[in-house]
């Protein structure tokens, strides 16, 4: 087995998003959009908004990674290429983990850049800023995690999107909990290692299990 | 006879609560069970061509 | 012998008809024992056990509060064994049960959050508190409901069983972290979360008649459960054979 198959997939999901332009633009958008909405609708007070601000930041990012799951599997499903994966030499697994890396890429990835900017617009004390990009980026990777095998398990159902938040909604609790306890800690001046280190433990729990459930959903949709 | 209890709405409405959802999971089953049971039949009717449009005839 | 007789009954319940009879047979006498152990518990709940001393007679809630939340957990439990027998061994009544579980947990699941919401009322002056029992309460009743929205969202319902039975497993994992996680995030919110028992253990007169209503929920789950995936084998079985040949024995 080599990698090049693995490589091929990552280049063609990343050259689609570029060529989406717009669309992959979304999380961005979303980003910012809750981050001007929020001030506007809770009022411009420092003090509110830096309490606020960890949490404001996690769910722009949770919603964010939310955007493109429709699509994460289902053009692959319509027009047949699903059903290759089965076909090559290339465990499934592997390959579902490089669409769910690349899904990363897309949609975690732009957040964690812009959230230092994000960060300063809702007057996040300094000292946790740090603490806010190591969290979302151990945090991130769960969300595509959790996001895939919501969207692996829906696939064979026409209503999907609607299924996907409620399904997404208790995986998701556990992150943000401890993503949010850390960036809070942190600004509170206290140490946030407990936290990050248990985010970082769900993260090693997932990382193998998640796309082992997920292949299992993805056959048995194809089946 | 019902004691007098102190609180006793709040000891109420929970019991209520509870033997409503309960009671609603034993009617439930019993309720799709005819309606399974109609259409069942009503197919078996179709069927055997014992099947008429009209209710009066 | 007796052993291979024993294997064959069991074999013979993954047969429709069969499935279909034992559970035509069993349900009642399961609601029989629940309707005699509720009846037990009811009485002694509410007439012999003494008021608590502190939270005088709101404490009398427990006894349906507390089986429901443990019967609301037991079943995710009964569902996740038989959702690893469905998967493993591919047996379609255990499939039907596996899925048929996911109402009753939550209807008890909300049995749990409206008896707790109500006992909260007097006893913390609010409806609803974030700790950690009732939000972890909250997060399972949404487990629930997820697993019975993707079964109904598939057309083909072996298929909808089969990945809802994947998502049972998933939740199995991912309900002890959630506990965790929400207990955990209660405590460095709240510092003292108000203790719902207190470390006390309860007083032993006070005991008897939690078993009874435990058992009786037990029961309950059971034979709601078996009610239920009779209804759906028939429904998902209409065209077959077995299902028109009972309809004209009784038609």
């Amino acid at each position: 087995m080599n990698g090049r198959p693995l490589l091929a997939l990552l280049r063609r999901d990343l050259r689609l998003a570029v060529r989406h332009g717009g669309e992959s633009l979304m999380p961005l958008v979303f980003l910012f959009a809750v981050l001007i909405l929020v001030p506007l609708g809770v009022g411009p007070g420092p003090n509110l908004l830096a309490a606020i601000a960890p949490g404001m930041v996690w769910v722009a990012a949770l919603l964010a990674s939310l955007l493109a799951l429709e699509h994460l599997f289902r053009p692959d499903l319509e027009d047949g290429t699903l059903e290759q994966w089965w076909t090559g030499e290339v465990p499934v697994g592997l390959l579902v983990a490089v669409r769910l890396f690349s899904h990363w890429l897309i949609t975690g990835l732009p957040v964690i850049l812009f959230a230092p900017v994000a960060a300063q617009m809702l007057y996040l004390p300094d000292r946790a800023l740090g603490v806010l990009m190591l969290s979302l980026l151990i945090g991130t990777p769960l969300l595509s995690l959790i996001g895939g095998l919501a969207s692996a398990l829906t696939l064979g159902t026409n209503r999907g999107s609607v299924l996907l938040s409620i399904l997404i909604f208790p995986l998701v609790v556990p992150v943000l909990i401890f993503a949010t306890g850390a960036v809070s800690a942190a600004a509170d001046g206290l140490s946030p290692q407990a936290h990050l280190g248990l985010l970082a433990a769900l993260l090693i729990l997932a990382l193998p299990l998640v796309p082992l459930a997920t292949t299992a959903a993805l056959k048995l949709n194809i089946e | 006879m019902i004691p007098e209890f102190e609180y006793a709405p709040y000891v109420w409405t929970s019991y209520g609560i509870f033997a409503m959802i309960v009671a609603w999971q034993i009617v439930q089953p019993i309720l799709k069970r005819k309606r399974l049971r109609a259409e069942l039949q009503e197919e078996l009717a179709l069927a055997q061509g014992e099947y008429s449009d009209d209710p009066n005839a | 012998m007796i052993w291979k007789k024993i294997k064959v009954g069991f074999h013979k319940l993954g047969s429709p008809p069969v499935f279909y009879r034992v559970c035509q047979v069993v349900a009642p006498w399961l609601w029989a024992g629940a309707a005699v152990c509720a009846a037990f518990g009811l009485y002694k709940a509410l007439f012999v056990v003494p008021p608590d001393y502190q939270q005088s007679d709101s404490f009398r809630i427990l006894y349906v509060h507390v089986p429901a939340a443990w019967q609301a957990m037991a079943g995710y439990l009964v569902m996740s064994i038989l959702a690893i027998i469905a998967l493993v061994w591919r047996i379609r009544t255990t499939e039907i049960m596996a899925m048929m579980g996911a109402p009753i947990g939550a209807a008890f699941t909300t049995i749990c959050l409206a008896t707790g919401s109500i006992w909260g009322r007097p006893m913390w002056g609010t409806w609803w508190a974030w700790d950690a029992r009732l939000t972890s309460m909250l997060v399972l009743l949404f487990v629930y409901l997820g697993i019975m929205g993707l079964y109904a969202a598939f057309e083909d319902k072996r298929k909808g069983a089969r990945v809802a039975c994947i998502l049972i497993l998933v939740g199995l994992v991912n309900i002890p972290i959630i506990h965790f996680s929400v207990e955990w995030w209660t405590t460095l919110h709240q510092g003292s979360t108000i203790s719902f028992f207190g470390e006390s253990s309860m007083d032993a007169s006070m005991m008897p008649p939690l078993w009874w209503m435990v058992i009786a929920t037990k029961l309950m789950f059971g034979a709601a459960l078996l009610d239920r995936s009779r209804n759906e084998l028939v429904e998902q079985d209409r065209r077959k054979g077995w299902v028109r040949q009972k309809m004209e024995a009784t038609a």
